[in-house]
């Protein structure tokens, strides 16, 4: 990862790099990279790729520091950033490949087997030339085969690593009743007698392949986001040297407690420290969701991650980037997303008790033949075996699941764990955050006061004018209002005071005191700046009311705005001022109560309680981290998705609980006529496969639009 | 009958394996990475060509 700034590798004395440098897009570009790193002393090597976007180096470490080569690609104005985040993209990418072809490969192979299925099933019935019978089993062996050892090979892999591991899980049986139908089917056909289960095998393979491929896509996407927020920190940083003043560019890896660091504005601080400046203005969106920047004072702690948003300061650096207050979110974070998911664990424990029941029932079953019937033995167990197949159980929720995530990602709401949905259709509670959840997330100009011989409309265009060139962030309030007929030519920013410059011919200042426009006439005008509501906020929240949620409102914004946003929303209980740790408190508190809490986030310091929530979301257009820690999703910039997605959700969540109830029904009754052989396998096969098609159709529903009715 | 199946089956089987070459060609070459931008991709603006490109009329050079 990045963030430990190992990506490069080093022997004897010479060093290899291979990084992507962004914003290169011409030959011209990759052709000054690569003349100036060649004129650097010490470097042997200097490739650029201008189509990845991949420069690699090879360096003599003993002349040079990566430092150096990583400061002078910068300087050029391009990003140098680390290729972890793309190799990891490179290998989702295989696998998710790899799953396609496999599962092409089962539907494929299981629409023809279905085809000489029929012909033998019919054949059966009507009577069929042996030998036609003979050649049909013959070429469903060969496709089978591929099927079995191709597509299958993620199921048997699975199985043989549980029994390393010494557990029974789906896999075990899954494994065990794939590779007996098959090889029973095998003997069968070499020995032309008796049945054949070919096309249950490839069927099986492919419903199973499908369940794990939604599965897989979700856990690639949060890993994309991950990585996202890696790239939020730079690769190095400006070291002042302590015996002569100069600044010199080095990585994030060579930095130690007490260097003395320079940031510039608009710069992103690489690591936790101490300002030795003055002042300065932080912006710690990132990290805190505080939608204003704040000022500090010489001696405060400045946290990495947050970005530098007055003028170039100095700070002393505290901890290494390895422990620094992003590094441990990400951490957190990346633990969070590692863990399997609750109700997942809960399915594998009652799989194995299950795989066990099956197992010993199917040798019972199997020992008691021997004493009766020692031919009947083997098909009255394999049915045994198929008909409890919990292919109908397994599919009951996953099916239903995927309907409604395919319904939810129509709403804009994206599913990224499979237990959501389940959570989401159970909740009781939804505590909400504030900046960029309720609000928009950015300033914008509410209020505009004027005095003097000066309209609203000319003030905002003039100040729009005089902001135009500030990095501060409260300029981008008036970005907005620029008009291309009121320009400033020569802005003058005076530090802590605020801009200075001519506007059609007159002298304007704006800043101080809060933010006033003021002209050498004494004419003025005070423009007040907040973070507005989102525009469906306020239908939303009632919309959410309705459905009898309780709505929590918690933030690390200040008491006044916070309680203005509750008041207008018309929600009881806000809490304000939150660090992250309170705002896990307050998620705590509530499910000691017995709540199920829905978390709405935005915002690095979401990150944790979106993670300890029992169903989280995150909005999709708030800074990337948020997206990795939620459970679902949302994509619009609108909050109406919200309780529209609960209803889905509780729609899915009835028609899991129907298929659950239809396919142990139909397992209960099945396994008793299989075990006293009254059940042929391919009678239990299509047993099987008639449950679970009935489980997949009933699931379907899930995915059509809530009806009101629905809703308990 | 026997003859005509003979002859059916195995150019079934034929038939499949095109069917499963051609598919995994497809995947390989990328077709289902993305299966979500693209539909979308004609309704966007192009890339404003940068002053840079204009200078260098082969991108690749």
């Amino acid at each position: 990862m990045l963030l430990d700034g190992h990506w490069t590798s080093e022997s004897q004395g010479e060093g290899h790099v291979v990084f992507n440098a962004e914003g290169i897009h011409c030959g011209n570009c990759a052709r000054s990279i690569r003349r100036s790193l060649s004129e650097l002393a010490g470097v042997h090597r200097v490739e650029v790729n201008v189509v990845n976007n991949r420069v690699s180096v090879d360096w003599d470490t003993s002349k040079l520091a990566l430092g150096k080569i990583l400061g002078q690609v910068s300087a050029l104005g391009f990003k140098p950033v680390p290729l972890v985040g793309e190799a990891a993209a490179r290998s989702q990418q295989a696998e998710r490949r790899l799953a396609l072809k496999r599962i092409g490969l089962a539907a494929l192979g299981s629409m023809q087997l279905m085809m000489y299925t029929v012909a033998l099933y019919a054949g059966a019935l009507q009577g069929i030339d042996e030998g036609i019978a003979e050649y049909l089993r013959w070429t469903c062996l060969v496709i089978t085969t591929p099927v079995l050892f191709y597509s299958g090979a993620p199921i048997l892999r699975g199985a043989l690593a549980d029994l390393r591991r010494r557990v029974l899980g789906m896999d075990v049986t899954v494994s065990l009743a794939l590779l007996l139908a098959f090889f029973a089917s095998t003997w069968n056909t070499v020995r032309n007698a008796g049945e054949v289960y070919f096309d249950s095998v490839a069927m099986f393979i492919l419903l199973l392949l499908v369940g794990r491929f939604v599965e897989m896509r979700g856990r690639h996407q949060a890993a994309r986001v991950t990585d996202a927020l890696a790239k939020a920190l730079p690769a190095t940083a400006q070291r002042i040297r302590t015996d002569n003043e100069v600044v010199e560019r080095v990585p994030l890896a060579e930095l130690r407690v007490g260097d003395l660091l320079r940031v510039n504005t608009g710069q992103v601080i690489p690591v936790d420290g101490t300002l030795t400046s003055d002042g300065a203005l932080i912006d710690e969106s990132l990290l805190s969701g505080e939608s204003l920047p704040q000022r500090r004072v010489q001696h405060d702690a400045i946290p990495g991650g947050a970005v530098n948003a007055g003028h170039a300061l100095k700070l002393r650096v505290s901890r290494l980037p390895g422990d620094s207050t992003l590094h441990e979110l990400v951490h957190l974070l990346e633990r969070a997303q590692s863990e399997r998911p609750r109700l997942g664990l809960a399915a594998e424990r009652m799989a194995s008790w299950f795989v066990i029941r099956i197992l010993v029932l199917t040798a019972i079953v199997g020992v008691s033949w021997q004493f009766f019937d020692p031919t009947r033995a083997f098909p009255a167990m394999l049915a045994v075996l198929v008909a409890t197949c919990p292919c109908a159980l397994s599919l009951a929720t996953p099916a239903a699941i995927a309907a409604a995530s395919a319904r939810l990602a129509k709403l804009g709401v994206l599913v990224m764990r499979a237990d959501a949905v389940e959570g989401l259709a159970t909740v009781d509670t939804v505590m909400l955050d504030k900046t960029g959840t309720l609000t928009v997330g950015s300033p914008h100009i509410t209020r505009v006061d004027t005095s003097g011989a000066l309209d609203a409309t000319e003030a905002l265009r003039i100040a729009a004018a005089l902001e135009a060139g500030s990095q501060h962030p409260l300029a981008l309030a008036f970005r907005e209002h620029q008009d291309a007929a009121w320009r400033c030519d020569d802005a003058r920013e005076i530090a802590g005071q605020g801009i200075e410059g001519n506007v059609s011919g007159r002298r304007w200042r704006i800043g101080q005191p809060g933010i006033t426009l003021t002209d050498d006439r004494g004419r003025s005008a005070s423009f007040e700046v907040a973070d507005p509501l989102r525009e469906d906020a306020g239908a939303a929240t009632a919309a959410l009311s309705a459905l009898g949620l309780r709505l929590v409102l918690l933030s690390g914004d200040r008491h006044e705005a916070v309680q203005r946003v509750a008041d207008t929303l018309g929600i009881a209980s806000a809490h304000a001022g939150l660090r992250p740790a309170d705002k896990l408190q307050r998620l705590r508190e509530a499910q000691a109560a017995g709540r199920r809490v829905l978390m709405l986030g935005d915002g690095i310091n979401d990150g944790p309680v979106l993670a300890a929530a029992d169903v989280s979301m995150a909005m999709g257009r708030g800074s990337s981290i948020a997206h990795a820690a939620g459970d679902l999703l949302l994509l619009r910039e609108s909050l109406q998705s919200l309780p529209e997605a609960i209803g889905v959700a509780r729609r899915a969540l009835q028609i899991v609980q129907q298929n659950l109830r239809w396919a142990l029904i139909y397992n209960l009754a099945a396994v008793p006529i299989a075990a006293l052989g009254f059940m042929p396998p391919w009678v239990a096969a299509i047993g099987m496969s008639a449950s679970s098609l009935l489980v997949v159709m009933n699931a379907r529903r899930a995915g059509t639009s809530p009806t009101a009715g629905v809703v308990p | 009958m026997m003859a005509s199946m003979m002859l059916l089956i195995p150019l079934s089987l034929l038939m499949l394996g095109a069917a499963v070459w051609a598919f995994f060609w497809a995947v390989d070459r990328g077709q289902f990475d993305n299966l979500e931008q693209p539909s979308r991709l004609a309704l966007e603006e192009d890339p404003v060509p940068s002053a840079d490109a204009k200078k260098d009329p082969d991108p690749r050079s």
